[in-house]
C-alpha cells in the first residue's frame, strides 16, 4: 500500500516543523507550502490526501481564498481539508465571543491553533477515512 | 519548498502577492530613507531596515519601530529603482509582528490599529472620542491639554461628532466583513 501523502500550507515554520514531525512519526508523507501559491503548485503536480491549511497567510485572511478556490475546482474539490487556524487570537477582537465560521468547504474540518498532537491525529485519521468511504460508494 | 524559510523568505512569503520585487534585490542606494517624511523619527531607516530583513535579523528588525512609524505614504515605493514595494514591506512586518505577538508593548501603533478596526467593523465610520485614547496617554501634559482643547473645540463646530455614527445598511457592510474574516455566523 503506498503511503498517504499529505500536504502543509502555512506560513509559520516553527509550527509547521511542529505538526509536521507529529505526522512524519505517524507514518504519513508530508509535503509543505509557505505560501498560497506554492500550496496550488504543490496541488496541482502531485495528488494529496489530504491538505492541512491555515487562515492567517499573505495579505489578511488568505486560507479562506484558498478554500474557495478549492470548492471551485471539480479536480480537487473531493480533498478533504482540516484547517488549523489562530485566528481567535490574532483577529477575535473584531467579533467577541462569536464562534469561528465552521465550515468553508463541505469537506473541511476546523481545529484551532494551539493543536493537541493527539486531536491532530484522530481528525486527520477520521477524516481521510470518511474521504474513503465517500470514494468507495462513488465506485 | 521543503527547506525551512529564513525571516528574509517569511517576508517575503507574506508579500507574495504585492506587485513589486522582493527585498533581496535591494541596492541599498538610500532613496528610501531620504525621501522618507517620518524617516527622523525612525530608529532604523527604512534602507537599514531592508538590510537587516535580508541579513535574517529578526530579533533587531522586530524591535525596531520603523514599520510603525511608516506613514504609508507610498513614496519610498514610487521612487526605489529596485522596484521594490517598500510600503508593502512595512505593512508585511507589521503583519508578522502582530499576528506573532512581538511588538513592544510602549507602541502607540498596535493599541490605535486595533481601535481603529474594531470601530470600522462595528459601525463602518471612524469614531475620534474612542481612537483618540489610544495614544493620547503617551503625550506629554502640554500636547495632551492641547489636543483635548483642539477637540472640544472641533466639537462644538461639529467637526467631530459627538454621538457615534453609523453608514447605511451596516448589515450588509457587516456581511461582507464576515466574508473576507470568518468569524461569526454563517456565510
Amino acid at each position: 500500500m503506498t503511503q498517504t501523502r499529505l500536504l502543509i500550507i502555512d506560513d509559520d515554520p516553527d509550527y509547521v516543523d511542529g505538526i509536521r514531525s507529529i505526522l512524519e512519526k505517524a507514518n504519513y508523507e508530508v509535503d509543505v507550502a509557505y505560501n498560497p501559491q506554492d500550496g496550488f503548485k504543490a496541488l496541482e503536480s502531485k495528488s494529496y490526501d489530504l491538505l492541512l491549511l491555515d487562515i492567517m497567510m499573505g495579505r489578511g485572511a488568505e486560507g479562506v481564498m484558498v478554500a474557495r478556490k478549492i470548492n471551485k475546482d471539480p479536480n480537487l474539490r473531493e480533498i478533504p481539508v482540516l484547517i488549523i487556524t489562530g485566528i481567535r487570537e490574532q483577529m477575535a477582537f473584531l467579533f467577541p465571543g462569536q464562534a469561528v465560521h465552521p465550515r468553508f468547504l463541505p469537506t473541511d474540518e476546523l481545529l484551532e491553533k494551539p493543536v493537541d498532537p493527539k486531536l491532530l491525529l484522530e481528525k486527520v485519521a477520521a477524516l481521510l477515512q470518511e474521504a474513503k468511504e465517500k470514494k468507495a460508494q462513488k465506485e | 519548498m521543503s527547506a525551512k524559510p529564513t525571516f528574509s523568505h517569511e517576508i517575503s512569503n507574506l508579500m507574495y502577492k504585492s506587485h513589486g520585487n522582493p527585498t533581496k534585490s535591494c541596492i541599498q542606494c538610500g532613496t528610501c530613507a531620504g525621501t522618507c517624511p517620518v524617516a527622523e523619527y525612525m530608529d532604523q531607516t527604512p534602507r537599514r531596515l531592508i538590510g537587516m530583513i535580508n541579513a535574517n535579523l529578526k530579533e533587531e528588525v522586530l524591535a525596531s519601530n520603523t514599520y510603525w512609524f511608516c506613514a504609508s505614504c507610498y513614496h519610498c515605493t514610487v521612487r526605489c529603482p529596485s522596484q521594490i514595494d517598500i510600503a508593502g514591506v512595512m505593512y508585511a512586518v507589521k503583519r508578522y509582528s502582530i499576528w506573532n505577538k512581538s511588538y513592544s508593548e510602549d507602541l502607540v501603533g498596535p493599541a490605535f490599529s486595533e481601535a481603529f478596526v474594531k470601530i470600522i467593523a462595528r459601525s463602518g465610520r471612524s469614531y475620534e472620542p474612542i481612537l483618540a485614547p489610544t495614544y493620547m496617554f503617551s503625550m506629554e501634559p502640554k500636547e495632551f491639554v492641547q489636543e483635548a482643547f483642539n477637540a472640544t473645540k472641533m466639537m462644538l463646530k461639529g467637526r467631530i461628532p459627538v454621538l457615534p455614527t453609523r453608514i447605511k445598511h451596516i448589515k450588509n457592510f457587516q456581511e461582507m466583513i464576515r466574508r473576507i474574516i470568518p468569524i461569526g455566523g454563517e456565510s
